[in-house]
């Protein structure tokens, strides 16, 4: 069944692990098909909002809705399953070390239960689209930091999951690296997945069916 | 079905990738489980041992000198009623003198023809479950009722002291077996423990794409399982060669049946996953 919304924020107030201030106030809704950009500063609390949806952390009051279930009211379970459902880049989304670079794509297939002739298929398509075959094999520290964001986003993308988080998604690359992301962020906010993309500065390219968010003291501003 | 080669894969990877780790768990529990096995096999022999010993004892009743010889069919009848009474047979007077004389090589009572100065006696042999002090006491306290009977000898001291000796090696055993369980039990948890931590931020990782705790947690399981029931077939294997090489000629080393040895190694291995439930229950929260 289709979902209406796949991320509704509303009214979230949330306090760092210091008692500070991170979220005051904030509301955000994302409708399939859709994404949002947020840029702000350092410490405004990007990082914080993608450990909410993930439910690393809970509000302390408003609504915190993925997929249109509650996540706070479904449960370690709930949790669980919108955790598979999201594909995502940078912050918390690291690469496991133990696992080479093949393994780290594969992993959200295998969490899928998806069979093996599948897996294989996508897993040579995300490698070849992301120019990591000759990486396939090793492990992350192995990595440079841009090959290193390429498995990330070979892995957010080989499930085809609903949500798309980038957090950071072009910090420290060269500028061919960052053509090809921006060029990818467009190819997937026209596919219809959404995506929700955190950053100092906002990418240079102009992504469609997208809305424009600054986070300014802990609460959202549109700014297109 | 790839969830489980991937669990499986995932095992292997924990013993591959951390050898040392697995290898000294692995050798420390062996060499417990050898500790255990051990004693296991002296308390078996040493029941054995015991057990011939007892097989042979026997309580000599001595019949009163003024008893008539019509009442000792009476006395026979008294004596096999008697509850654990396995046999009752008579010694006469002459046939005791038989056995005085074989025994010590001369007949002492020459001079005493007209008037053999030996009691005649029953020896009573009993069903082995009598064997006991408890048993051997209550028929000793029946005999004192029965009449006709003067005397009655066993080795009491000596049941008392093999009575002792077996409750004492019981007892070390069930202290050497808890103190083993729990040994193993820490000391598998812990390394299981340390291949979490040394994974923790891979685990988190996996954790937040959406994988779940006991996905996460059935590696370092079945990783418990594994190491605690090998530890303990690589214990018995030892037992049993060493078993086959030596040989003693006053006794027979008695090691358990295969079947008993199979059921150790799988209660071993239960152990083994207990401890891995120890080692990742704070990951399950």
């Amino acid at each position: 069944m289709a979902v209406k919304s796949i991320i509704e924020l509303n009214n979230v107030h949330l306090k760092s692990d210091r008692g500070d201030k991170v979220f005051e106030d904030l509301s955000l809704h994302i409708k399939p098909g859709r994404s949002a950009v947020i840029t702000g500063p350092a410490g405004s609390g990007k990082t914080i909002l993608v450990e909410l949806l993930v439910g690393l952390r809970f509000a302390e009051s408003g609504s915190v809705e993925l997929f249109d279930e509650c996540l706070l009211r479904g449960g370690k379970s709930l949790i669980r399953r919108t955790r598979r459902k999201i594909g995502g880049v940078g912050g918390v989304y690291g690469l496991v070390p133990s696992f080479t670079v093949a393994e780290n794509v594969l992993f959200p297939l295998v969490l899928a239960g998806e069979r093996r002739r599948i897996r294989r298929e996508r897993l040579l398509k995300m490698l070849t689209e992301f120019s990591l075959l000759k990486q396939a094999r090793e492990y992350p520290p192995a990595l440079t930091r841009v090959e290193y964001t390429l498995t990330q986003f070979a892995r957010a993308s080989i499930a085809n999951q609903p949500l798309l988080i980038i957090d950071e998604p072009l910090a420290g690359l060269d500028a061919t690296t960052y053509g090809r992301i921006s060029e990818y962020l467009v190819k997937v906010s026209q596919s219809g997945r959404s995506m929700l993309i955190l950053a100092s500065d906002a990418p240079t390219r102009e992504l469609p069916d997208t809305d424009y968010y600054r986070i300014d003291k802990g609460a959202l501003l549109c700014v297109g | 079905m790839c969830r489980v080669s991937h669990i499986l894969k995932e095992l292997g990877h924990n013993l591959y990738r951390n050898p040392a780790t697995a290898l000294g768990s692995l050798m420390s529990l062996t060499l417990l489980f050898l500790l255990f096995d051990l004693f296991w096999v002296a308390a078996g022999t040493s029941e054995r041992f015991y057990t011939r010993l007892l097989a042979d004892m026997q309580m000599e009743v001595f019949v009163a000198e003024e008893t008539p010889e019509s009442s000792l069919d009476a006395l026979n009848r008294s004596l096999e009623a008697i509850e654990g009474v396995r046999a009752v047979a008579f010694i006469s007077r002459e046939m005791a003198r038989e056995r005085l004389t074989s025994m010590l090589g001369a007949d002492l009572l020459v001079g005493y023809d007209t008037a053999n100065p030996l009691p005649s006696s029953y020896v009573l042999s009993f069903d082995p479950g009598y064997l006991n002090c408890a048993d051997m006491t209550r028929v000793e306290n029946e005999m004192a009722y029965i009449a006709g009977v003067d005397q009655v000898y066993y080795s009491k001291r000596w049941l008392a002291k093999a009575e002792q000796t077996r409750t004492i090696i019981l007892n070390v055993g069930m202290a050497l077996g808890v103190l083993i369980l729990l040994t193993a039990l820490t000391s598998s948890a812990n390394n299981i423990r340390l291949m979490i931590q040394t994974r923790a931020v891979g685990l988190r990782r996996m954790r937040i794409l959406g994988a779940g705790r006991l996905f996460l947690a059935t590696p370092f399981l079945l990783e418990g399982l594994l190491v605690g029931g090998l530890s303990a077939g690589i214990g018995w294997a030892v037992i049993f060669y060493a078993r086959q090489e030596v040989t003693f000629t006053q006794f027979e080393l008695v090691a358990p049946s295969l079947q008993e040895v199979g059921i150790f190694c799988a209660a071993t291995a239960l152990l083994g996953l207990t401890s891995g439930y120890l080692g990742i229950r704070k990951m399950l929260r």
